[in-house]
């Protein structure tokens, strides 16, 4: 039940609210192209090690199931 | 939000066996079930499985009918599960077999309504939990203790994700209130939040990086916010695609973005393109939970049509 609650019915709530938005405008920000390049280069490093990527051979993968060869 | 859980006597047919008897109506996210005092007795379980063999390794009977969250504990050890009790409980595990799980049961966390996810902090000792009351909350696992709670959402809180790294002291909540918001463990406070999205969040996730979070909600988008630029940078959606994210998870590497759909898909993102990579078939019903594997080498996804199929 997810029910919306009255901003400002409570002068106290208000203030914290006030006060929490103020928190949050005060943080430092990077900016986007610096933040975006750091996620980049994360990614692109990474991206030898990931399995999904870059495939590991069907005898080492567990969830392959192994089935016998049937010579007809 | 829902503080409490109600119980009304309402008469009329049932929605599981559809005789006409008593109801017990049950709210979830605003969306209201009813079961006649028979199939909610039903009680929900909670199975371990090894993945690569298939076999149940253990079963808990859990005694509420919808089992919303479980989590595994770092060491492998116990396993942390909650729904509509209102409760998460850690159940210690054990290959004895001559045990009864259910014995060892420990309620560690009391909310006032539902659980919707929980997961340990780095250590079995802490579970942090999010619930339809609109709190998150950070619990000790030997005394049942609240350590500190988290006030904020103005709505049901639906899921949570911790911050990777090993000295993190943060995590994301996503809830009703659309909003999505970054959370210093220690303080209580909330330290960010983002409200872009058009509908409720379904699922948080950390970047594998820690400096970025995924999230999927029900307006058909997954949204990628930076917590270092402090705002969204990247929305992944389809004209096509109309029904909501439940879930979502990055690939190791960050690269890929699997997020798990209402329309009974599972949709993989290129988390730098933006661009779908593959779209995947298989479940018969919604997709309702996706996870990577730890070593990234498979994710599963469980489904309304009663499956957990992995991928690899």
């Amino acid at each position: 039940m997810s029910g919306k609650v009255a901003v400002g019915s409570d002068i106290g709530q208000a203030r914290r609210a006030v006060e929490q938005l103020r928190m949050e405008a005060g943080i430092d920000r990077m900016k986007v192209s610096k933040a975006a390049s750091d996620l980049l280069q994360f990614c692109l490093e990474q991206a030898k090690s990931d399995p999904f990527l870059v495939g590991i051979p069907a005898a080492t993968n567990p969830f392959k199931e192994k089935k016998p060869c049937a010579i007809l | 939000m829902c503080d409490q859980t109600f119980l009304v006597n309402v008469f009329g047919s049932c929605d599981k066996c559809f005789k006409q008897r008593a109801l017990r109506p049950v709210f979830k996210k605003s969306q209201q079930l009813s079961y006649c005092s028979a199939c909610a007795e039903i009680d929900g379980k909670v199975i371990v499985w090894d993945s690569f063999t298939t076999n149940k390794e253990h079963a808990v009977t859990m005694p509420c009918t919808w089992v919303m969250a479980c989590a595994y504990a770092p060491s492998g050890c116990a396993i942390a599960c909650g729904g509509l009790d209102n409760k998460c409980s850690v159940y210690p595990l054990t290959f004895d077999k001559n045990e009864n799980m259910a014995a060892k049961k420990k309620s560690v966390a009391m909310h006032t309504n539902y659980l919707s996810a929980c997961s340990f902090t780095n250590s079995d000792m802490q579970i942090l939990t999010a619930s339809g009351d609109g709190t998150c909350a950070l619990w000790d696992v030997e005394s049942g203790q609240l350590l500190q709670s988290f006030h904020g959402h103005g709505a049901d809180v639906l899921c949570l994700d911790l911050a990777p790294s090993e000295t993190g002291n943060t995590f994301v909540s996503g809830g009703c209130d659309k909003k999505a918001m970054v959370w210093d463990m220690r303080s209580g406070q909330c330290v960010q939040a983002f409200e872009t999205h058009e509908s409720d969040i379904n699922s948080v996730r950390y970047y594998p990086s820690g400096d970025a979070f995924a999230s999927g909600s029900d307006d058909a988008t997954c949204r990628l916010y930076d917590l270092r630029a402090d705002r969204e940078v990247a929305i992944y959606s389809k004209e096509s695609i109309i029904f909501g994210a439940s879930s979502v998870d990055f690939s190791l590497s960050g690269r890929l973005l699997f997020a798990g759909y209402n329309d009974y898909t599972i949709n993989v993102w290129d988390v730098l393109k933006g661009s779908r990579v593959s779209i995947l078939f298989g479940h018969e019903n919604r997709v309702s939970t996706l996870r990577v594997s730890p070593d990234g080498t498979a994710f599963c996804s469980g489904s309304w049509d009663h499956t957990l199929r992995v991928w690899a």
